[in-house]
């Protein structure tokens, strides 16, 4: 039986591939809870994802019936948040919402990321005529304000999360490409990859196998930092009526709503604000503290 | 008296589990002499050098019993004081004037530049001293490389650019750390030649820091060997190869020569040295 | 085994190589001496296959190269770089690095012919699945070499295969060296300024300037020093 001991994992001479790996990724974590701002971030992130995973059990009312004779009620012991301008516990509506803006994220970056990563690293790699025409491409999108074109996207597909997603996707990837491609771009000529490419390697595997993964820890870093701004823009369509419709409680849209109310009820339109805020912040913690462990040379301390 | 006292030197980094000893109390002196600390990576040749300089920062620790310059305590002298010797009477020039030549500037101007800090010329003053200073270092056409940027002239060129801005102030002590390794054997010896020329000329205390024994008992008065942070030989550079401590003779004995007949070449037993 | 007949390579207006010949026999051991810029590395990256405008012929065994992507190439000859640190991928394993080649080339017992070659190349089998940056300077150029092996090619190609390590390190993997071409009746192409190194490992060499090839010597000459051309004397003095 295995012994996933501590003396185990930091051996320096691993006997199996696993344990290699398993060491590594100790090391990194070990690293990565050394600093308090990332451990922070985590916990935030951690909390986001309990709270959308267990809705339903932790919301103490329902997000979506609304209670007329409980309209706009400040916050009290029975309603932690207060109510909104239909009576629903906002509490509840934000516990709820967490769902959508975590689905939102997650979305978005498993789309961008990966059709960033390959466009950069197949532009940067093959270089010439190719690199052209694909940056030449990612410029165009990269040279469009983002909300603009989300906003653009959204008005010709309708509005409905879906679109939302589709659309922030569409003016994240860019970035994802171009820093792909700039890493790429350093050890393009390093002798490790005329080393396999004189053993016999293909382009896909060169691409897949060797510039890829040295591209992966600053696009996992980027990614992060980005939830920040991915989730602000799906806010801002919401608030612009054209991400989650109603009822659905996504954060920006229940600013949007709560705005009619700020001077005598501010609560409705703040306290999502703050939801916002605080897991931006949260990412944004937990990236830095990622790009730290991972890439030493931008160390910020 | 002597120009540079070193006594119990002693460098230190630190390290996952605890303090990382670089250099582990060295002691010697420097006259107006060639001086050449020899050592491979790891051995501290480069931090010691530095250290002289003061250019070691946190989270680096220096501490020494006694490092003086000319009389004056190095330990002790405040950042200004520093920085007003550095360049001025004692500076440093190392391995790759690619790395350490500003990319953006003009070389007439950078060299200029050492000027305006140390000194109050006005600037066609300054202009002749660079241009001295170029030609010092036997570059033929200062007026033309004046006016060029670091990436237009070769390495060799590059490293007497850098030489002449170290040495433009006439500084009492030059240290030169591997200032061969970028270079082409022709053009080594060329730069060597000139520091060589330097020394004589002006008196100059000169230490040369490299990994190349053979390069060092060539140009230099006397030699130091460092291994693992420590000296382990100190001789004249005529006298090396009746070295006695086992590592540079087992240094000396692994390098190819020329006229190489041995089948297999002798190699160093680190166990028996004490080192990793 | 290496034939270059005539090869001249040229970058537009520029000739850095210019008509060179010479022959190495199978299992001889030569070296290609000259300052930067004399065009030895070039010389050697078109051989490889990194380099694909030149002009001429290059031969190794019966096989003539093709220009671009030659795939009789890869079991012909491979190459040791001069940067150990450069030549490995940073993320892989001294295994995986081993272990590649032959999956591209769909060999199978992977693991027995790692481990052999771990062996033959002087490393512990501890190092097995440790990373670059958890070896010496030394300990890479040996994994680089083992790299270079495991696709048993009978030509070797050597880039300044010591100068970027220190000098205890250089003479081990220089005697490796030596006991790996007697072993295997390895031929070797060695690109370096070192000329000490030449005379250890080579029996002929071909001193070149300016992409000229100025003299054909054998290491006998060296080490008499006695060349016939001026600028290979030349050569000699500075050498210390």
């Amino acid at each position: 039986m295995m012994q996933l001991s501590h003396a185990w994992l930091v051996d320096e001479n691993p006997e199996t591939r696993f344990q290699a790996g398993a060491g590594q990724t100790y090391r990194m974590v070990r690293a990565l809870l050394r600093n308090p701002l990332a451990v922070v971030g985590l916990v935030i992130i951690i909390g986001l994802l309990i709270v959308a995973a267990f809705a339903p059990v932790l919301a103490p009312y329902s997000p979506i019936e609304s209670n007329l004779g409980a309209r706009l009620l400040a916050p009290s012991a029975d309603h932690w948040m207060g109510t909104d301008e239909l009576g629903r516990d906002i509490l509840s509506r934000i516990i709820h919402g967490a769902r959508i803006t975590l689905m939102i994220v997650l979305l978005v970056a498993v789309i961008s990321a990966p059709v960033g990563l390959l466009v950069g690293t197949v532009a940067g790699y093959f270089g010439g005529w190719v690199d052209r025409v694909l940056m030449g491409l990612t410029d165009v999108f990269l040279s469009m304000p983002k909300l603009i074109l989300a906003l653009a996207f959204v008005a010709a597909l309708g509005p409905g999360i879906e679109n939302a997603v589709i659309a922030i996707a569409i003016t994240t990837w860019p970035v994802y490409a171009r820093i792909a491609r700039a890493e790429t771009l350093t050890f393009r000529n390093a002798e490790f990859i005329s080393a396999i490419q004189m053993q016999g390697a293909s382009h896909t595997r060169v691409i897949l196998r060797h510039i890829m993964p040295l591209c992966l820890s600053s696009t996992i870093v980027r990614v992060t930092l980005d939830m920040a701004g991915i989730i602000l823009t799906a806010a801002g369509l919401g608030f612009l009526g054209l991400g989650a419709q109603p009822p659905l409680p996504e954060w920006g849209a229940m600013i949007s709503s709560g705005r009619a109310f700020i001077l005598d009820q501010w609560w409705v339109a703040t306290m999502p604000g703050f939801a916002i805020v605080i897991v931006s912040l949260g990412f944004c913690l937990f990236g830095d503290g990622l790009r730290d462990v991972l890439d030493p040379r931008n160390r910020t301390r | 008296m002597s120009l540079l006292t070193i006594e119990n030197l002693r460098v230190s980094f630190p390290g996952e589990q605890g303090a990382i000893e670089v250099v582990k109390g060295i002691s010697f002196e420097l006259g107006r002499e060639r001086l050449g600390i020899v050592g491979e990576s790891g051995s501290g040749k480069s931090m010691t050098g530095r250290s002289i300089l003061r250019l070691i920062e946190k989270p680096g620790k220096v501490t020494a019993d006694r490092m003086e310059f000319d009389g004056l305590d190095l330990m002790t002298l405040s950042n200004k004081r520093m920085r007003a010797l550095r360049g001025a009477r004692m500076s440093m020039v190392m391995q790759d004037p690619k790395f350490s030549l500003n990319p953006v500037m003009r070389i007439g101007d950078q060299i200029a530049e050492v000027l305006s800090f140390h000194s109050t010329l006005n600037a066609r003053e300054r202009r002749k001293r660079v241009l001295e200073s170029l030609e010092a270092v036997r570059i033929t056409d200062p007026e033309r490389v004046y006016k060029l940027y670091p990436h237009e002239v070769s390495g060799g060129m590059g490293q007497r650019i850098m030489i002449a801005m170290m040495v433009i102030l006439e500084p009492d002590l030059m240290i030169a750390d591997e200032p061969t390794s970028a270079l082409d054997v022709s053009v080594q010896a060329q730069v060597l030649d000139i520091m060589d020329d330097l020394v004589t000329r002006t008196g100059m205390g000169l230490i040369i820091i490299s990994h190349d024994l053979n390069m060092v008992a060539r140009y230099c008065d006397r030699i130091l060997v460092m291994f693992n942070g420590e000296i382990v030989e100190s001789c004249q550079a005529s006298e090396l190869a009746n070295a006695r401590h086992p590592y540079t003779q087992g240094l000396l004995a692994s390098m190819p020569t020329l006229d190489e007949h041995r089948d297999r070449l002798p190699v160093l037993d680190r166990t028996q040295l004490g080192g990793v | 085994m290496i034939d270059l007949k005539h090869l001249s390579i040229a970058y537009g207006e520029t000739s850095v190589v210019k008509d060179v010949t010479l022959h190495v026999p199978e299992g001889g051991s030569f070296a290609l001496v000259g300052e930067s810029g004399s065009g030895k590395s070039t010389i050697l990256k078109a051989i490889a296959g990194q380099i694909t405008n030149w002009t001429g012929r290059i031969r190794l065994g019966e096989h003539d190269l093709q220009h671009g992507r030659d795939p009789a190439l890869v079991r012909l000859c491979q190459m040791v770089f001069q940067d150990p640190f450069g030549s490995l991928h940073p993320r892989k394993t001294v295994d995986t690095i081993l272990s590649e080649p032959l999956s591209i080339h769909g060999i199978r017992d992977q693991n027995q012919r790692v481990l052999e070659t771990l062996d033959a190349v002087g490393l512990a089998r501890k190092f097995r699945f440790r990373l670059p940056h958890q070896l010496s300077g030394g300990q890479r150029q040996r994994v680089a070499i083992a790299r270079a092996l495991m696709l048993d090619p009978p030509v070797m190609l050597l880039d300044e295969p010591t100068s970027a390590l220190d000098v205890s390190v250089q003479a081990e993997v220089l005697n490796l060296l030596k006991t790996l071409r007697e072993e295997r009746g390895l031929t070797y192409f060695l690109v370096t300024h070192d000329l000490p190194v030449v005379s250890f490992l080579c029996d002929n060499l071909g001193i070149l300037q300016q992409g000229q090839l100025i003299e054909l010597a054998t290491v006998d000459q060296l080490k008499q020093q006695q060349f016939n051309s001026e600028y290979g004397n030349e050569l000699l003095s500075k050498s210390f």
